[in-house]
């Protein structure tokens, strides 16, 4: 499976974000997304996640059987700042969320058992969302990605605010995940980038370009993506 | 779509014992009795608090509706008291044609849908059918159980068919011109305000003995009829609602959300891009804290003056309106003569609600005070003081921009109405609305500056200035009932209001240096 992107243009007003962007993501990679600040990470994902409209341009999903337009429904997308349904328990969406898609669902797992892979203890599952910690809604918003199972899934800073035992445990989630999937990670971390993820995207000049790793250690790999991504002030 | 209403029910539910149970919890004393969160799972008490909850939600829904027809009612019997029943029936008929127009529940924003089809992850087409006919049926069934409550007659269902099929033709006209111009046509303020005077024209027909009949509305049914199945058939090929839906709905989530409230206050005093660019010449010879005080201004222009100037235009209309009024249906002139000489205290709370104040304060706090009370030299008591000065002037001069209005047009009114011999109401009554506009300029500053009542995190830290807020809305509300005659009553505000001006600004000038901080 790939995720083809065609000629992506997104501007606002006179400033032009996104410019004739082609690029192909493959299935079973987890891919980093780097930029500078304002560059226009969460424009690109906004942009896939079809939050906005786009100038120009097409996102096409292929695989064995064809060339598909991406729908919408093919798009996890899992942002820094979750928005929870904040009355409900945590035991209360998940139920409600796996009865509404249980047709959907591949494999089919109790509350328990779901719980146990994002390490919410049994005490947490009964309390509000509201009453949750940052951390702790951001965690069950992947939960319920990892659930929904789309072929694409876009993570913006997810990990950002978890404490380091549970990025850890995420890292590991999102590993197991990326065998049948496309993962798109943005993050102003590099190391974590570096360690997390199969290949580093920047984006840079308003466009996606993959930084090759080639024979290079990891220091001059580093070194390399940070001189990319400085090419943007002389440009 | 069963299975989908029965799941939105459930979770609605749930939500709502939930934020039920929450307010317990967080209640004085009760809060001692339920320490912990084993109250969420309890399933005893879910029941009971289920059970409440739905006869409260009925009752609710219930009396919505009534008040909604006794409001019909209430106009009709005014504008048509030998034949209410008629009045009723034509007034209904023109709200069922402005709520076609302009309130489309299909496109509507919500939290509740955010959840449903973005969380959730429900199928978006069986969503949409399942709110839609749930919204027709019940409305059918309340509206006609109501109006038969008021006319007792079968001739009702002519006009409750018509609000049944009518929104069929209104969602999918909304749903075509979203497609087109990516906002709901509800969004599009001036179709939505044409709609609603027109509509309020409508209203007053009976006036001139025009009101629609029994045989037209049979005739217009009949027509509905295969335009609904047209509409509803364009409306169920759409396939992408999701998109729709999330579009819509992800900003207002946000939004709604407890990490969104503050940023919803924020947004509504954000720098419009219209007012990044400053024209120069605006800014020329000016130095210091004028300087200062003219780009803030000029930086929030479109909010400021905005919502003045929409104040105004709206103002002028009703204005123009009444006086067109007055002169089609001249036995009216007496009560609106009466109204102007007797209870002009009504105006206080006309010019509490048109007055920006609030708005101005939060936008310099958020997008300038926020920031510069960090530093001491902002602190200053000299800079305070003069930076409140200007602010003075100039939220004055904006919330002059209505009261002129107001103030030119009622002693135009009071003369259409039939006028006064004591030719000092001419003048006493402009001055009165120019001395209220300035008041509550003034008020809003002093309490602000006296009070500033804003933390760092920009959340509302002191609870005095919600009670003064509260304080001046009860003030201002309960004029509305005092009777006294204008000329009397508008000396009397004027000299009041001077009095609390001078003595606000004193106050202000002797404190502020003081009170004007970071909670």
């Amino acid at each position: 499976m790939k995720l083809i992107i065609k000629n992506l243009t997104k501007s606002y007003g006179e400033k032009t974000i996104l410019k004739d962007i082609d690029f192909t993501f493959e299935e079973g990679k987890i891919y980093g997304l780097i930029g500078r600040n304002g560059a226009g990470k969460t424009t690109f994902f906004n942009c896939l996640n079809e939050d906005i409209e786009i100038d120009s341009g097409k996102f096409i999903l292929s695989d064995e059987y064809g060339e598909n337009k991406l729908k919408t429904e093919d798009i996890g997308y899992v942002i820094s700042t979750p928005t929870v349904p904040e009355f409900l328990t945590g035991k209360e969406f998940l139920t409600f969320f796996l009865e509404i898609n249980k047709d959907k669902l591949q494999e089919e797992k109790t509350v328990d058992e779901y719980f146990d892979i994002v390490k919410i203890s049994k005490e947490d599952q009964d309390k509000l969302l509201k009453e949750y910690s940052h951390g702790m809604k951001n965690k069950m918003q992947m939960l319920i990605n990892f659930i929904a199972n789309p072929k694409v899934l876009l993570l913006d800073e997810p990990l950002t605010s978890l404490d380091i035992v549970v990025q850890e445990e995420m890292k590991q989630v999102l590993k197991n995940m990326k065998k049948d999937h496309i993962l798109i990670f943005s993050t102003h971390i590099l190391e974590l980038a570096l360690d997390l993820c199969d290949e580093i995207v920047i984006l840079n000049n308003k466009k996606l370009e993959l930084v090759e790793k080639s024979n290079l250690n990891m220091k001059k790999y580093k070194n390399k993506i940070i001189d990319c991504l400085k090419e943007e002030e002389n440009v | 779509m069963f299975n989908i209403l029965k799941m939105t029910y459930k979770i609605d539910m749930t939500y709502a014992i939930n934020s039920f149970i929450y307010s317990i919890k967080h209640f004085p004393i009760l809060k001692d009795l339920f320490p912990d969160d084993s109250l969420y799972k309890s399933k005893k008490l879910k029941a009971v608090v289920r059970l409440l909850g739905i006869v409260l939600s009925t009752i609710r829904a219930v009396v919505y509706k009534a008040l909604y027809f006794w409001s019909i009612y209430m106009i009709a019997s005014w504008i048509m008291p030998e034949n209410t029943i008629a009045g009723i029936l034509h007034i209904y008929f023109i709200f069922t044609v402005l709520g076609i127009i302009i309130n489309n529940k299909l496109l509507s924003t919500s939290t509740k849908k955010y959840f449903s089809i973005v969380l959730f992850n429900m199928d978006a087409k069986e969503f949409m059918k399942a709110s839609f006919w749930s919204d027709r049926i019940t409305n059918f069934i309340l509206h006609s159980i109501c109006l038969w409550f008021l006319v007792k007659s079968p001739i009702i269902f002519l006009f409750t068919i018509f609000m049944f099929l009518g929104r069929f033709l209104g969602e999918r006209l909304n749903v075509l011109y979203y497609m087109k111009y990516k906002i709901s046509l509800t969004y599009n303020y001036t179709i939505y305000w044409t709609a609603l005077f027109l509509a309020l024209g409508a209203c007053l027909l009976p006036l001139l003995n025009i009101h629609i009949s029994n045989e037209i509305m049979a005739l217009i049914d009949i027509v509905m009829i295969p335009i609904s199945i047209i509409c509803y058939y364009g409306l169920i090929k759409i396939e992408n609602y999701k998109l729709i839906y999330k579009r819509l709905n992800t900003k207002v989530a946000a939004l709604n959300s407890n990490q969104g409230k503050e940023y919803s206050r924020q947004a509504m005093v954000d720098i419009k891009d219209k007012d990044k660019k400053i024209d120069e010449r605006k800014l020329k010879g000016k130095k210091g804290y004028d300087l200062f005080n003219t780009i803030f201004f000029e930086r929030h222009k479109e909010i400021l003056l905005r919502s003045a100037k929409w104040f105004a235009t709206i103002s002028l209309v009703i204005i123009i309106a009444i006086g067109i009024l007055m002169i089609v249906v001249p036995a009216l002139q007496k009560n609106l003569n009466n109204f102007l000489l007797n209870n002009i205290a009504w105006f206080v709370i006309v010019m509490y609600f048109i007055n920006r104040g609030s708005i101005i304060t939060q936008a310099m706090f958020y997008n300038c005070d926020h920031s510069m009370l960090t530093f001491n030299f902002y602190r200053n008591p000299k800079v305070i003081l003069n930076v409140f000065k200007t602010r003075v002037l100039t939220v004055s001069k904006v919330n002059l921009i209505p009261a002129i209005v107001i103030a030119i047009g009622l002693p135009i009114l009071l003369y259409i109405s039939g006028g006064t011999s004591n030719i000092l109401d001419y003048i006493s009554i402009p001055i009165f609305i120019i001395a209220l506009s300035i008041f509550f300029s003034i008020h809003y500053l002093v309490i602000y500056y006296l009070f500033q009542p804003y933390d760092r995190n920009m959340k509302m830290k002191s609870i005095t200035y919600s009670i003064i807020s509260a304080i001046t809305y009860i003030i201002a509300y309960s004029l509305t009932d005092f009777k006294m005659s204008t000329t009397s009553f508008s000396i009397i505000a004027i000299i009041a209001t001077i009095a609390y001006s001078i003595i606000a600004l004193a106050l202000v000038y002797k404190k502020a240096p003081e009170t004007f901080r970071i909670k």
